[in-house]
């Protein structure tokens, strides 16, 4: 019906697809319409059938039945490159990328290099070409670097410019912003309404449900591989969203604060390091302490040091326990453990799992000798049942506690992380970015298991690029900026804008006090 | 979810068919391997005289190569091994000959494995560079040591008698050098396998970074690897020199590729491709079982070298098609 409001032929058109793997069907009969200067949404739980839905279109992988017609003829997509000749282009959170080349030669890659005279490569017409396709993006990053040095939000336009280099019209993206700051994607979003005036379509794909609702046009939701209701962006709320996505009501997101304790657990007193500068607070029994600030501001800084992964340069962390304050400087995650500290790290793929490992392993690393006879014979049967039993604490959903970790859902990894801590005597928990690609489902298991832990009265530093999410759980608001201590705000009272405010440095405490 | 198993039939079987591959394949090459030489050599190959022979042929490798394993399952390699067998035979074979005693001998000659590995291991781990590197230079630097040494030439007069006990006398039927071997497979898959100090290896060959933030010591835990491996070559080089009755300044050169080889081998038999004992010891008798097969058949020895690597790519190969579905 909304169809009219667009050009009459779609430009990608999903007609009763269906793709099914070895015991589970995960494209459920599809029907779906892109549209040219189109942005639309794709919702759903991990596992809801959007990945595959796109390697359908991509031609990674062919469908069981049903068509793909392109601009309403039906698309024989058998490879990548049959969907870069229809002017298909995908942007995925991993960017497909040359890091040691330049944004030019990236931008450029596959098409036959500008030669010269004498038959060399026409180095400076392949930079003005590229700063061509760069300035219709509005964007403006140095072409001579590698792009692996380029910040995330400008490699991901290289690779928005090298699609449009590709005289593509419709871009998938995938999680385009997982790795962005607030700032990057503003600006990514002000490309994408100036790809749109071109009549490019986007089929636009998050888990941050505000990023659909800012940018996208018409929401699509899926789940269990079928599409549960296509909408215009303008008719939804959130809470319809997380509704259809999950296919249950929803009660509130963030469960009910339990009121902090007045007992400090943890303070640091003008802590400095490479990053971070005169950081001092005190957290107490029972309380979240949000973090936030930029891309940079030092957050992730901030707990490493607290973990004795970063060196401290000056300043003290003592640490309360039963009545007695102790001075501690751990240097190593190793110590931190064993005085009580955890770290659920940024990058759960890279620094927080063995993900070839069974998830027991993972459960038991750290602690692994409190679970071995006599602290160094392994006691497998002892492993199984703690992480039984901590696994059914946290609702992690596995095949079984000898299924590797690499094979779990982003949420389960996170719940084997956090798993691990519980292990041992947590005290002090440092979340860093706990819920980075991980559905909506599992996003309110964390919550709940957030919110159970502090009820016990551990303590939680939690690090979140969702301003959203910290203002949900956390008591107090620390903001840094620049490696900076600009506020510590209470969470329950401040805005999302007060809180940019104070990250971008528009505000400062003084300004407020005063 | 859903069952449906009349649509995923065929795929299903291919799918069991890769699993297979993936799991047997290397041990089913192995033993259509022994199968080949036996109808070819009937009453030869499989006579109790040259299973026998084969044990003892592959006795020293399997050293190696098993504690070779340990260093793989950190995620690093060691290149010095065969350098160090040789340099740990010239001095067991030194030490005896100027009469300091059968254990004192072996001791010391052990003790520089274990030196030799503490210092590949703190350049690895606690200076940062690559197992590659490193070990490349300590294998040039170890060989230098043993023809230094010796002057190039092979050490065999005036070596007691009581020394043939570790590669040519027997324990009832079974020869020492096979016993050794087997004490050293047993020891290493218990710690490897049933020990925390095991898991954390294994950990760490995972993902460093992780091992690390998870409260590991990982530092400690590799430069360990590298003394287990100095050790085994050692051990072995003893064996070697027993063996041989001499002392030569590269005869435990060979060691080296072959162990890793044997512990590749291994890899693919397990769907992680991490390595493990068991793997690298079916590994070991892979390599050992055709080099003694090939000698029967008066294969010409240069060709076998050919044969060797063409059979290391294709397990390799095969597995890593099988394990891609």
């Amino acid at each position: 019906m909304t169809a009219s409001a667009f050009a009459p032929t779609p430009l990608v058109s999903f007609q009763h697809v269906s793709k099914r793997y070895p015991g589970v069907l995960a494209v459920d009969d599809v029907s779906l319409d892109l549209f040219a200067g189109e942005v639309h949404g794709l919702v759903g739980e991990n596992g809801a059938g959007k990945s595959t839905l796109i390697k359908l279109l991509a031609g990674a992988t062919p469908r069981d039945s049903g068509d793909i017609l392109v601009r309403g003829r039906p698309a024989a997509l058998h490879h990548v490159r049959d969907a870069t000749r229809l002017g298909l282009a995908f942007i995925h959170q991993e960017l497909n990328l040359v890091p040691y080349f330049d944004a030019a030669e990236n931008i450029f890659l596959g098409h036959a290099y500008p030669r010269r005279a004498w038959g060399g490569i026409g180095w400076r017409t392949l930079r003005e070409r590229a700063q061509q396709v760069l300035d219709q993006l509005g964007a403006d990053l140095p072409l001579n670097l590698p792009v692996s040095r380029l910040a995330p939000g400008q490699q991901t336009l290289v690779s928005i410019a090298r699609a449009l280099a590709a005289n593509a019209d419709l871009l998938v993206m995938d999680e385009p912003t997982a790795s962005l700051t607030n700032q990057e994607i503003d600006h990514l979003f002000a490309v994408i309404r100036t790809l749109q005036q071109r009549g490019v379509g986007v089929l636009y794909i998050s888990h941050r449900l505000a990023e659909i609702f800012a940018i996208t046009q018409r929401i699509t939701v899926m789940r269990n591989g079928r599409i549960v209701t296509t909408q215009p962006t303008a008719r939804a709320t959130e809470r319809d969203l997380v509704q259809w996505m999950t296919g249950r009501a929803v009660d509130a997101l963030y469960p009910p604060r339990s009121p902090a304790t007045t007992t400090p657990l943890l303070t640091v007193n003008r802590l400095s390091g490479a990053y971070c500068r005169d950081i001092s607070f005190t957290l107490h029994a029972g309380e979240v302490l949000g973090v936030a600030g930029l891309i940079g501001a030092g957050r992730s800084e901030l707990l490493r040091m607290l973990f004795g992964a970063a060196p401290v340069t000056d300043g003290e962390i003592v640490l309360h326990s039963a009545g007695a304050a102790q001075s501690i400087h751990p240097r190593s995650p190793a110590e931190a453990y064993r005085l009580g500290l955890a770290l659920a790290p940024e990058e759960r793929r890279t620094q927080g799992l063995v993900l070839t490992r069974p998830i027991y392993e993972n459960t038991t690393l750290t602690f692994l000798r409190n679970f071995a006879r006599g602290g160094w014979l392994v006691d497998r049967r002892r492993e199984i049942d703690v992480t039984v039993t901590l696994g059914e604490r946290l609702s992690l959903r596995s095949r079984s506690p000898q299924q590797p970790v690499g094979q779990l859902s982003g949420g389960n990894q996170q719940k084997v992380v956090f798993a691990r801590a519980l292990a041992g005597a947590v005290k002090v928990l440092l979340l860093d970015e706990p819920t980075r690609g991980v559905d909506i489902g599992a996003k309110q298991d964390i919550y709940r298991i957030i919110g159970d832990l502090t009820a016990q009265g551990v303590g939680v530093i939690l690090v979140s690029s969702e301003l959203p999410e910290v203002l949900g759980l956390a008591h107090r608001l620390l903001v840094l900026r620049e490696g900076r201590q600009v506020a510590m705000l209470d969470a329950s009272s401040v805005s999302e804008e007060d809180v940019l405010g104070y990250c971008f440095g528009l505000m400062n405490e003084a300004m407020e006090r005063g | 979810m859903q069952a449906d198993n009349s649509v995923s039939t065929t795929a299903g079987l291919r799918q069991g068919a890769n699993r297979w591959l993936r799991v047997y394949g290397t041990f089913a090459g192995f033993v259509a391997m022994i199968v080949i030489f036996s109808l070819l050599r009937p009453g030869v190959f499989l006579s109790p005289n040259n299973l026998r022979n084969i044990t003892e042929q592959v006795a020293i490798l399997a050293i190696v190569a098993t504690t070779m394993t340990v260093v793989m399952v950190v995620g690093d390699f060691d290149l010095s091994v065969g350098a160090l067998a040789s340099l740990s035979g010239v001095v067991v074979a030194d030490m005896l000959i100027r009469g300091v005693g059968l254990w004192p001998g072996v001791v010391i000659a052990l003790l520089i494995g274990a030196v030799a590995g503490l210092f590949n291991g703190l350049l690895v781990a606690y200076f940062g560079l690559s197992a590659f590197v490193a070990t490349l230079a300590t294998m040039t630097a170890f060989r230098g040591f043993s023809l230094f040494y010796t002057n190039g030439s092979t050490l065999f007069s005036g070596i007691p008698e009581s020394f043939k006990i570790f590669g040519q006398s027997f324990t009832g039927p079974v020869p020492n050098s096979v016993l050794i071997m087997l004490a050293v497979l047993v020891v290493t898959w218990f710690v490897l396998e049933q020990t925390t100090l095991g898991r954390r290896l294994y950990a760490i060959g995972g993902n460093a970074q992780a091992s690390y933030l998870a409260g590991l010591n990982v530092r400690a835990l590799r430069l360990t690897a590298f003394i287990i491996s100095g050790l085994g070559a050692a051990l072995a080089g003893i064996v070697l020199t027993s063996r041989l009755f001499s002392a030569h300044p590269t005869a435990g050169e060979p060691l080296m590729l072959n162990s890793i080889a044997a512990v590749f081998l291994g890899m693919t038999m397990f769907r992680e491709g991490e390595p493990h004992v068991l793997g690298t010891f079916v590994g070991v008798l892979l390599l050992g079982v055709m080099s003694n097969g090939l000698n029967i058949l008066q294969v010409n020895s240069y060709l076998q070298l050919v044969l060797t690597g063409v059979i290391i790519l294709l397990a390799v190969l095969l597995s890593g098609l099988a394990r891609r579905e």
